[in-house]
């Protein structure tokens, strides 16, 4: 693996998750895992494993659901999706994020 | 939301073999499909499957962080909790040990009680198939029981299409005299179905065999375990020896199970065989239990039995007289037990929730002064759940506490008043610590703990936890929180409330129970002894050695030493007079209902029943001599108003008097000789009933009471008097001794008890409800030390701080006070029947409960006022300025 890979955000896999659902739809975790990699286009380091305690606990807020599916290997997996609750809470996250980037930005810019 | 999350982690945890499964399925799936794409871009099987283990990460760990999260963290959380709340309880051990004493004492005292009511009045009598066991009865008119007679019985006695057993028992008393002292225990004669109507087994040997209460079968007896154990100290070898009862000796056939019947009064069984004198359709004498065939209701053998009174008309002449059937376990708990049991059970329940209010304001006061910490924990990120949860944690850790020693103290309590209270129980109810207090008892007790859990905790909890938590990091500060102290309040008014529902109660008990101690008696009660005997047929087989005996031995005893005046009786006042029997006059067909007492020439001077007119009986009165009576005043009214004899003296009456032994009864015509005042026949609070006496001599009975008034303490003249009834018959035993004063207590028992469980309950409730109120107001007088202190400095005085605390004690407790004769009003029907004229209502009883309570709360007002008093305004102000 290459060095200039990063790791994911502390507490942004959550954001990652939900906005992947609220784009793609109901999905499997395998499915969830490979789209965040190939939207970061190889920049983030994920840990494929990582998305499940972070799914358990997403399902836990009621922030998604989950569906009994098949997969493309005709395996029995569970299908996530956003729940209403769980739109909503995207909103809040995106909104959080923005406003800590921006006030990150701000430093960053500042002029001594 | 929260809710949800709490029972989902709380599914999660019994659910997580299933999640392990489904985990490892979707791993699996996911490595598939990853191998299957890694394959797609080239790689090889092997490296394809590299790749997917190594971009997935940790397997094991991630499981692992994954069971973390899904119950460990829950579980870890809960026990968190338990420490902090086990810490915050050991920060504090005061309050701790306040909280835990209360649940414990209302925790304890309803297990008690609730075992008491199992006990008697839920459990199933401990009998097989106890639904079968019948008591059956004469009903003279419908509602009305009455013993039935030897034909009557026997003809029941067929009726083997309704009953599998029928047994007739009559108690008697029999001098024992296998073994050293003769004593007298008492047993019954029972028909030789009896154990197959309990459906009990002997223990060792047998019970009774058919054909063995036949005329001329061997005399046999079965002895109750307790009196194996203490009379043969348990020896195996039992059924070899004989038993003398009577100085007639019986074989001992067998001995029954520990258990219910070491409850009855009865010590020893014995076969009832019918002399042929007792063969009659007259002496409504026995008592009846029965077995119900199985598959036969009650109803069924209602109607069964009134269709055999139908078929027996011939023979039993009185039109109304029915045949009454009743579930025996109906009549082993009388109303005023029922009554009394159930006002307890409810007075201890106020008890537990005064507690409950009690450590529901600590736990709030305690929450008050946590505000801050609760508001910092909230500001860090805490959610309302997981600070509700905890909240609950530290009062769950306090029930649960409280919880175990409720149960400690309810043993205590139950092996304390077990003893006090078992003689007022039926012998059915076993009572002893060890087998009543079984998993249904500890149970109930689960259910309280559980039920003051939700009392004490959830309410604190939402209010501490519900507030406003932001506002409150900057106010906690301040202090003061109005709607706490309000909640607060309004739990302490309700304290006050229910603790005057008790206090009214008892105040009408108390005030009932001394109406009925001031009844006078009609008798000398101080300074007199009495003890009963039977004169055993074989060693008294005549009237004349009966008399011979009574005379001898109120001669002997008369100069007994401490012993000032001697006489027999049958039965004892305020015991109850046992035979009733109408008198009638020529000519009138009406006749009057009396008691019938026979008594010797010295009973009325004993007790000191002055003869009003006429005179009292006297040596000449004896057998062969005129026949008289003495009747009281009472009958002597009756007479007058009812059957217009304004003179009763030398007037004749024909009366049924009963033969010596088992001779029955025959009509006698008396003359009346002398009227006496009343003595109270029955209990204090029974009405006087007209009572007819007879001379002993002319009347004489085997089973007869001494009277004995001494100089002195009675019991000490008690081994002058052994020794004076020793030195006429050897081998008499006495049984119950008590002195009248015992006698008299004993009469009022059923009144006493419920007054002084309920007087207990009233006063520890007046005493949490005054805690709660010092509470209440210690913690004002704290959070306004501020305001107190401007106070003085603006020139208010020590007496205006005491009088402003003084008068939100008592705001307080007026609307207590208030609320609670509410309550009381609303609740005098359940007292109506353990009163005795004092009316549900009385004023002066609900008066003296007021001022109590108000007493009892100004003295708890009166500490934090003081305190408040004490305030030095610089000191405070510069503190907090």
């Amino acid at each position: 693996m290459s060095e200039n890979k990063t790791d994911v955000p502390y507490g942004t896999l959550d954001l990652l998750i939900l906005k992947t659902l609220d784009t793609m739809g109901p999905m499997h975790g395998y499915r969830i895992a490979r789209r965040i990699e190939q939207v970061a286009e190889n920049l983030l380091r994920l840990n494929q494993g990582s998305i499940y305690p972070a799914l358990i606990r997403l399902e836990e807020q009621g922030w998604i659901r989950t569906q009994w599916g098949v997969s493309e290997t005709k395996r029995k997996v569970k299908f996530y999706s956003l729940t209403r609750a769980g739109a909503k809470q995207l909103n809040v996250e995106v909104a959080n994020w923005e406003r800590a980037t921006a006030l990150v930005a701000r430093f960053l810019e500042a002029e001594p | 939301m929260n809710l949800r999350f709490a029972a989902g982690r709380l599914l999660a945890l019994f659910r997580n073999r299933r999640l392990d499964g489904e985990l490892e399925d979707e791993i699996l799936a996911h490595l598939e499909m990853a191998e299957l794409n890694a394959i797609a871009t080239g790689l090889s099987p092997e490296e394809a499957r590299r790749e997917a283990r190594s971009s997935f990460g940790g397997i094991e760990q991630m499981k692992e962080n994954h069971r973390d999260h899904r119950s460990v963290r829950w579980a870890e959380n809960l026990l968190r909790d338990l420490r902090y709340g086990m810490a915050s309880l050991a920060r504090d051990p005061g309050f701790g040990a306040v909280t835990i004493g209360l649940l414990a004492l209302g925790i304890g005292a309803n297990t008690a009680m609730f075992t008491i009511v199992d006990a008697v009045l839920l459990r199933p009598l401990p009998f097989p198939e106890p639904e079968r066991m019948v008591r059956l009865w004469e009903a003279p008119t419908p509602g009305h029981h009455n013993n039935t007679t030897t034909f009557t019985f026997l003809d029941w006695k067929r009726q083997d299409t309704i009953f599998d057993a029928l047994s007739a028992e009559e108690p008697v008393s029999a001098a024992v005299t296998t073994g050293a002292d003769p004593v007298r225990l008492s047993g019954k004669l029972v028909s030789a179905d009896y154990f197959n109507v309990f459906g009990v087994k002997a223990r060792i040997g047998r019970t009774f065999a058919l054909g063995e209460d036949q005329p001329g079968a061997t005399p046999v007896v079965v002895l109750s375990y307790s009196l194996w154990q203490t009379r043969f100290g348990g020896d195996p070898g039992v059924l070899k020896r004989d038993f003398v009862l009577d100085g007639e000796s019986h074989r001992i056939i067998g001995v029954l199970p520990a258990g219910s019947f070491d409850r009855d009064e009865a010590r020893f069984w014995k076969p009832l065989i019918f002399a042929s004198i007792q063969l009659n359709r007259n002496q409504h004498w026995l008592q009846v239990v029965g077995r119900l065939r199985s598959g036969v209701s009650i109803e069924q053998a209602r109607a069964r039995m009134s269709g055999l009174r139908a078929s027996l008309g011939a023979v039993i002449p009185q039109k109304k007289l029915g045949f009454a059937v009743d579930p025996f376990a109906q009549l082993l708990v009388g109303d005023t037990l029922r009554r009394s049991i159930y006002l307890a059970f409810g007075a201890v329940l106020l008890v537990l929730l005064i507690a409950c209010a009690n450590v529901a304001n600590l736990v709030l006061a305690k929450g008050a002064t946590r505000r801050k910490e609760m508001a910092l924990r909230a500001a860090l990120g805490a959610g309302r759940g997981r600070l509700i949860g905890q909240l609950l944690t530290e009062t769950l850790v306090l029930c649960f506490l409280g919880g175990i020693a409720g149960i400690a103290v309810a043993y205590l309590l139950l092996r304390g008043a077990a003893p006090l209270v078992a003689a007022s129980l039926p012998f059915t109810a076993d009572l002893s610590a060890g087998s009543s207090m079984d998993l249904r008892v500890l149970g109930f007790a689960a259910l309280v703990v559980m039920a003051v859990l939700v009392l004490t905790g959830l309410l604190p909890s939402l209010q501490t936890s519900f507030g406003k938590l932001s506002s409150s990091l900057n106010q906690a500060a301040r202090g003061s929180s109005a709607s706490s102290a309000a909640v607060r309040r309004t739990i302490v008014i309700g304290e006050v409330a229910a603790s005057v529902v008790l206090i009214c109660g008892a105040a009408l008990l108390f005030k009932s129970l001394a109406k009925l101690q001031q009844v006078d008696a009609g008798v000398r009660i101080d300074h007199v002894i009495t003890m009963s005997t039977d004169l055993p047929s074989t060693a008294y087989p005549t009237p004349e050695s009966a008399t011979t005996f009574y005379e001898a031995v109120v001669e002997r005893l008369r100069s007994a030493p401490g012993v000032e005046q001697a006489a027999l009786s049958l039965d004892l006042p305020l015991q109850g007079a046992r035979w009733g029997e109408w008198i009638s006059l020529a000519g009138v067909k009406e006749a009057l209902l009396v008691r019938v007492k026979m008594v010797d020439p010295w009973y009325f001077a004993t007790l000191q029943i002055p003869v009003e007119s006429g005179r009292g009986f006297e040596k000449r009165d004896r057998a062969g001599a005129p026949p008289v009576m003495v009747i009281n005043q009472e009958a002597a009214r009756f007479l007058s108003s009812k059957f217009d004899m304004a003179n009763p003296i030398l007037r004749v009456v024909g009366i049924h008097l009963p033969g010596y032994g088992p001779i029955p009864e025959s009509p006698v015509t008396v003359q009346i000789v002398g009227v006496i005042r009343n003595e109270r026949t029955g209990g204090l609070h029974a009405p006087e009933e007209p009572v007819a006496y007879v001379p002993l001599a002319q009347v004489p009975r085997q089973d007869v009471s001494l009277v004995v008034r001494t100089g002195s303490e009675p019991l000490a003249a008690m081994s002058g008097i052994r020794e004076a009834v020793r030195q006429i018959d050897p081998h008499l035993p006495l049984g119950e001794v008590r002195t009248m004063e015992q006698v008299k207590e004993r009469s009022i028992l059923w009144a006493k008890q419920p007054t002084w469980v309920i007087g207990a309950f009233a006063g520890v409730a007046a005493l949490m409800a005054a805690l709660g109120l010092y509470g209440v107001l210690a913690h004002a007088v704290t959070e306004q030390r501020r305001e107190i202190g401007i106070r003085m400095a603006l020139g208010a005085r020590p007496a205006d701080v005491v009088s402003h605390t003084l008068r939100s004690a008592l705001s307080l407790l007026v609307v207590g006070l208030a609320v609670g004769l509410a309550g009381a009003f609303a609740l005098t029907r359940v007292l109506k029947g353990l009163l005795f004229e004092v009316s549900a209502l009385d004023p002066v009883a609900l008066a003296l409960a007021c001022v109590l309570m108000t007493l009892v709360g100004i003295l708890a007002a009166w500490i934090p006022a003081s305190r408040a008093a004490r305030v030095d305004p610089m000191t405070v102000l510069r503190d907090e300025g």
